[in-house]
Formats: C-alpha cells, structure tokens, sequence
C-alpha cells in the first residue's frame, strides 16, 4: 500500500523521563538508536510489544546527535566529544575530542564512509567512519552574529550522492560545500528563521535547525521557525525555506499554520522526492508533510511531543521519532 | 513625545525642589544627625554597580550549575579559582576571578512573578501600600551620596523595554525625589544634559553669576535655609551639566572600549565605571532580557557569555584603578528560573532556590553561602530572603543595617525587620 500522508496515525507511543535528541535507525529495521538528555545512547526496537531501553554507552553532557553509518554508530555530545560504537554489540570503539565547542549533529554520508559533525566553534569536521580520521575541515561560518554573539552551527545534511554537504547556523546563513575536496560551492541566505530583538529583549532565537537536499539535488530545504514576537517563547509558525540548487536561487518558503508552533527539528524526503516531512515543536510538537515542488503542505498535525528525532522507513509507509519525553512510531497507511 | 523619563526641564526642576527639600526632610534620616558617623561613611568613598539581570538568570547556568542531575541542563561545571568552588561552564572568565566574589546559592524569595519579584529585589523587601520604601540605589545614593555632589548620586540604565516597569517607580521613594535616579532608558547619553545651543558657556557661566549674586543680596536680607538649598540645586545642576562627559565612552582610549567590547551592556557597564571613578555611589546597569520560559540554553550561551565577558573586565577595570576594594558589583534578578526544563526546553519563573554574587568592597572573596538541593528545587542549607541579602549589602558598603528611618513618626527599619547580615560572605 502506497503512504499516504493524510493517513497518519500514530501506532507506537513509549514514554520517557529524559529528552531523546536524535535518532538513528538500522535501515530495513524498526531498530533505533537515541541520543538522550541523561548523558546516555539508547537501543530500542520500535515494534516491539513493549520496546525497552537497551543503555550503549555515555558522553560528559548532553548527546545530541547519533549517527549511523553501516554498522557503525557515532555519537556527538555537548561534551565536545565523538564516540564509535558497534551498533550489533553496543561495544565502544573510540572517542575523540572532536570540537572546540558543544557539537549539534552528526550525519552519515550515503555510503557510510564519512560522518560530519557540526558545533559551536562553527567548522564542520569530516571524519573517517573506518579508523576515524578527522579528513577535512570546513570553515565558512561567523562565530560572532551580526549583533556581536557567539553563533551556532546547528544542522548539517549530505546529498543522497554524497558529493554535496550542507550546514546551517543560527543567522541563517547556509554554507554548501563539494565534500570531495572541502571547497565551498555557494551559499544560501535562509535568514528568516532568525529572529534579532534589537529593542525589547535584546538577544536572538532561532536558527537553522534542519536542512535537507531533495533527491534528484535540485532542491536545498531549510527548516526554523519563523520571525518570533515575543522571544521569550518559540511560538512563532515552523518554517520551510526552499532554494534551487545550483543556483542558489530561493523558490518560497511557507510556515505550518494554526496553533503548530516551534521549529522544523528534522527534514526528510520520501524516496522519489515527492513529498518531504518534517517534524518539530516549541511548548507541543508538530508534523507536517510537504509537497516541494508546489510548495504546498500536503497535511500536517500536532505530534505528541516536540520531535528532536526523525527517520522515514525506506517504503515512506513509517515515521520513527523522538523526542520530549516520549519516543513514536507513525504509519502512514492506517 | 519622548519615552525618556527625563527632560531637562522636569529634571532641573525636580533636582531644584528636592535639594531644597533636602534641607527641610522630614524623614529625620539619623545619619545626618550624627556627623561624625556620616563623615566616616562618606569619606570611604563606598559604591555599589548593580548589573540587574531582568527577566530572571538562571542559577543552574550561572552560579550554581546541577551538572548530571535531570535538572541541570547541558551546561557543564568548571573549576574555579577557588578550590571546590564550581560555577557553570559558561562564565570560564568569572571562573578564574572567583576570589574576588562571593555567591549565596540560597536565596528563596518567594514571588515568583515579574513585578511583585522585581519590586522585592529592588526594595529588599515586600512592597506595602501605606509607605513608599525607596530601592537599594536611593539609599545607597542617600547615604553615601554627598549633598554638594557634581555627579549624580543614582544613575539607572534600561534601555531595553520588556520589564522596565517592573519593580520601583524610580521615585525615591519616602526619601524623596532627590535620590530618585537619573534614569536613562533611550540611549547610554542622558538627553537634554547639554547646554543648548542658543547659550555659550560664558553665557551660562555669567548667569550663573548674576544668579549668585543676586541670590547672596537676597539672602543677606531674607537668611533662610530654603536660600541657601536653593544655591545649592544650581550649582548641582551646573555640575551635572558638566558631568556630560562621563556618559561619553568616546572619552575612554580605544584599548579600554575594546576591552569591553561593542555591546551595549558592555558599553553601559564602562559608563559604569567612569560614574564610579568619578563619585557616582550607585549605578544600576539593567541587562534585559532573561525570560527564557523557551530555548533556555540557547538564550542563557548569548546572555551568560556577555555577562561573563561584561563582569569580568568590570572587575579587571576597577581593579586595576583600585577601585575595587570600594566598589560593589552586585548581580541581582527578580527571581531565578526552575530546574525543570520544559518542553519548549525552557526554563520558567522560580523563587524558591536561586542565586546572586557578590564582588568586591566587603567581600570574602570565594566565600559561597548557602546551598539548594542535589536537583535545586529547594534550599538546602542556609535559607535567607531579600532582607538578609540587602542586609549584607548594607554592610559591605558601611552602612549600618540596623539603622531606622523616620517617615513622619514611624521608624522604619532600613532593613525589613532588621534582618542580619550573611556575615560569611563578609570580610
């Protein structure tokens, strides 16, 4: 059976005390791994009758990211720090000191042999999935904001050829980069999903929390949230700015509407590039499934928690996510 | 019609009156009637800068970080100067100035709302309706102000919006409006404190004279201490005129200004200083805004990291001038944020457990006070309020805590129920 987006239905519901910030699943599987706000990595089996936290390992802070590339399972923490796992027996490989400041993600490239990772001290480091081996060092983000405060490097996605890499900071500046020799290919101003309060509060929210190249690597997603009115709280829409790629050229952006509030977490593409979904939140969670080449959204509904943590199963009929408190799995054919 | 609180015309009018109020205070204030006391206090030379984190800081990212627990956020704790003394991770500057300040980690005030919190904390005290108490500037600005001062004695940033009206008045409270601030909420420069244009200074100066002149004649004939006050408010609002130049950091060589560097709190805290150095016995900086009900780790990376830069090369300035030793920086909110982190990963209004410091004149530098529990929802050991810790305040700079003012026939405490001081803090 085909998904269907407008048949989501949530199918699994497991709650938690802690925050699961990323997810990472086996592909073919209903395995995940999570990244949780208790210093630990989970295993989980989402279609189990009673999925049960199986503990891999922990990090000095919170862990922010997981990635997994073939068998190998790398992890990023606010502890700075990057850690190999064999995802089949949950034994460590080797940490490194990976960044200068709090890592934001980590994302495998397609055919397993890098990951990328993000953080504070603004450079994305490619790193050696085998023997990891820092490969590269991309360097194109601000570490001061215009208004003279430190920056975030926030997100990061690879093509589905893995020939592109893009990050993503807290101004909205979006750096594309040609991962074979780190040379940066262009740019992307996304600057919507920063809000700037020059008058009543006088500091920023937002940032680029997600991005997402389409299929066919035409299409560069970015996902915020929208201009916020009062910054005390991330109630403004979640946003989606589309961009043509190569040209760097933006196509439109559109917002989730009605009470769906907070920023697009994660992005992901069904397999023919039809349709993207994203997931997100700010007080509550949302989802909403996008056509992009019309820049319509197809359907879109709150989620029981703020999502941090997204994957689509390979049919596009499954949604495995995590986040506050609680981890979910959405079929789409119900 | 201009947001400013200030004009000229309403400051010099209001300065006139109440130096010639002064004179004739019907608070009774005891320190004046005991000029030796007053003498020792003032020629201390005792100041106090508040940097006011409006909105509400959070201790667990600040000053008493939970690393580990399911409170305490992503934010780790780092060693400081002081052996056994931790703060969090994002104030590695203050962290190697630690054995210049104290922290009270115990502070439970109880409101947890932005006015009634912000009225407590500025008044050290509840608010009541019968009596309008004035705030901690007014009478640090009272008691250590002088009364043929050139300077202001209370300068007040607050040049966001959100939150300026919460708290006091600005009124001075029963003390008057001659310890009211100079309230700057436009720019860092106070408006209208220039000579106009239309006036030289040889003009202003020679109707000054005139002035004199003519007030001496009058007062020859007609000896009354309103005349004499009266004299006094000019040649107070001369000085301010001339004190125009302490709000220009333009005057500061360019290694000082990139020493605190291009925001505007940075900026305010060099004015600040400049005040300080120049006689000012209070300056409150107001910081806003620090509500981070949402995104409360994201917010507190930009505001932490400023503060810890702004207080850090605060101390280092004062320190350096040897001002320090005289000077007090207090940090101070209207309440702390909780523990709990919500959904939004925010942090919401808490008064039960929170924290302030403590730098400089009569601080036991690397003392900490007091202590919340392993998750930081409730104070564990050493409970105190507004009133204790405007006590020690009180203390550190000179003035004695216990004293009592008179409004008409009612003595009221300076302190609420003339708490005591945290003398642990205390040198």
């Amino acid at each position: 059976m085909a998904a269907d987006p407008t048949k989501l239905k949530v199918a699994k519901d497991v709650g938690r005390t802690d925050v699961l910030f990323h997810l990472a699943r086996q592909p073919g599987t209903s395995r995940v791994f999570v990244g949780s706000s208790d210093f630990k990595l989970y295993e989980l089996d989402l279609q189990a009758e009673k999925p049960e936290a199986k503990e891999i390992g922990g990090h000095g802070s919170y862990v922010t990211s997981v990635a997994l590339a073939g068998k190998t399972l790398v992890s990023g923490s606010y502890d700075c720090k990057l850690s190999w796992w064999d995802s089949e027996n949950g034994k460590s490989i080797r940490s490194v000191d990976g960044h200068a400041k709090r890592i934001r993600m980590i994302v495998a490239s397609p055919d397993g042999k890098l990951v990328a990772s993000v953080a504070d001290d603004m450079i994305c480091k490619l790193w050696s999935v085998a023997d990891g081996k820092l490969m590269r060092e991309l360097k194109g983000h601000d570490a001061i904001t215009p208004h003279n405060y430190p920056s975030m490097l926030y997100a990061a996605a690879f093509s589905r050829d893995g020939k592109q890499l893009a990050t993503g900071d807290k101004t909205g500046k979006v750096c594309v980069w040609n991962v074979a020799d780190g040379k940066q290919l262009g740019t992307l101003d996304a600057s919507g999903v920063y809000t700037w309060d020059p008058t009543q509060r006088r500091h920023s929210i937002g940032g680029i929390r997600s991005l997402a190249f389409s299929p066919d690597g035409k299409r560069i997603v970015v996902g915020g949230m929208g201009k916020v009115g009062n910054i005390d709280h991330p109630d403004a829409p979640g946003r989606l700015e589309v961009f043509e790629w190569p040209s760097a050229k933006k196509l439109y952006d559109l917002q989730t509407e009605g009470k769906l509030k907070g920023m697009f977490e994660q992005l992901a593409f069904n397999a023919d590039g039809s349709w993207l979904v994203g997931a997100g939140g700010g007080y509550a969670g949302f989802i909403a499934f996008v056509d992009v080449n019309n820049g319509k959204i197809i359907f879109q509904d709150s989620a029981p928690m703020h999502v941090h943590g997204l994957s689509l199963a390979e049919s596009g009929d499954t949604i495995y996510a995590s986040g506050h408190n609680k981890l979910v799995r959405w079929e789409l054919n119900a | 019609m201009s947001n400013t609180s200030l004009n000229r015309r309403a400051f010099l009018g209001t300065t006139a009156a109440a130096v010639t109020a002064y004179a004739a205070d019907m608070t009774g204030l005891n320190v004046l009637s005991q000029p030796a006391l007053a003498a020792e206090l003032k020629k201390k030379d005792k100041r106090v800068i508040l940097l006011w984190l409006a909105g509400g800081a959070s201790q667990l990212e600040t000053f008493d970080p939970k690393p580990g627990r399911p409170t305490g956020g992503p934010y780790r704790a780092i060693q400081t100067a002081v052996p056994g003394v931790e703060i969090s991770e994002l104030m590695p500057k203050m962290a190697t100035r630690m054995k210049q300040t104290a922290i009270i980690r115990s502070l439970n005030t109880k409101i947890a709302d932005h006015g009634g919190g912000a009225t407590m904390m500025h008044l050290g005290r509840r608010d009541e309706p019968s009596v309008r108490f004035p705030d901690l500037g007014a009478v640090v600005a009272r008691e250590l102000g002088s009364a043929d001062s050139k300077v202001p004695d209370y300068v007040s940033f607050y040049t966001q919006t959100e939150g300026r009206g919460s708290g006091t008045a600005q009124t001075g409270g029963f003390l008057g409006a001659r310890f009211a601030p100079m309230y700057l909420t436009d720019k860092s420069t106070p408006p209208y404190l220039s000579r106009v244009e239309s006036i030289t200074d040889i003009d202003h100066q020679q109707r000054a004279e005139l002035r004199d002149l003519l007030s001496k004649r009058f007062a020859r004939a007609h000896e009354t201490q309103s005349v004499g006050s009266h004299n006094q408010a000019y040649a107070r609002v001369r000085g301010l005129m001339s004190s125009e130049k302490l709000f220009d950091i333009e005057q500061e060589p360019q290694s000082i200004r990139d020493k605190y560097g291009p925001t505007q709190f940075a900026q305010q805290a060099l004015v600040a200083r400049r005040l300080i150095e120049a006689g000012t016995p209070f300056v409150k900086v107001s910081r806003a805004w620090w509500d981070s009900h949402g995104e409360n780790f994201e917010t507190h990376l930009e505001l932490v990291t400023e503060l810890d830069h702004v207080m850090s090369t605060l101390i280092d300035d004062l320190k350096d001038r040897g001002l320090l030793e005289s000077t007090l920086i207090v940090t101070l909110s209207e309440f702390g944020r909780t523990p709990r982190i919500n959904q939004g990963l925010g942090r919401d209004h808490f008064a039960s457990a929170w924290s302030t410091s403590l730098t400089g004149c009569g601080v036991n530098g690397g003392s900490v006070y007091g202590k919340s529990d392993a998750d930081g929802n409730t104070v564990a050991d050493g409970e105190i309020g507004a009133s204790r810790l405007f006590s020690t305040i009180y203390q550190a700079i000179g003035i004695d805590p216990y004293k009592e003012y008179h409004v008409g026939p009612r003595p009221v405490p300076l302190v609420d129920n003339h708490a005591d001081p945290v003398y642990e803090v205390l040198v």
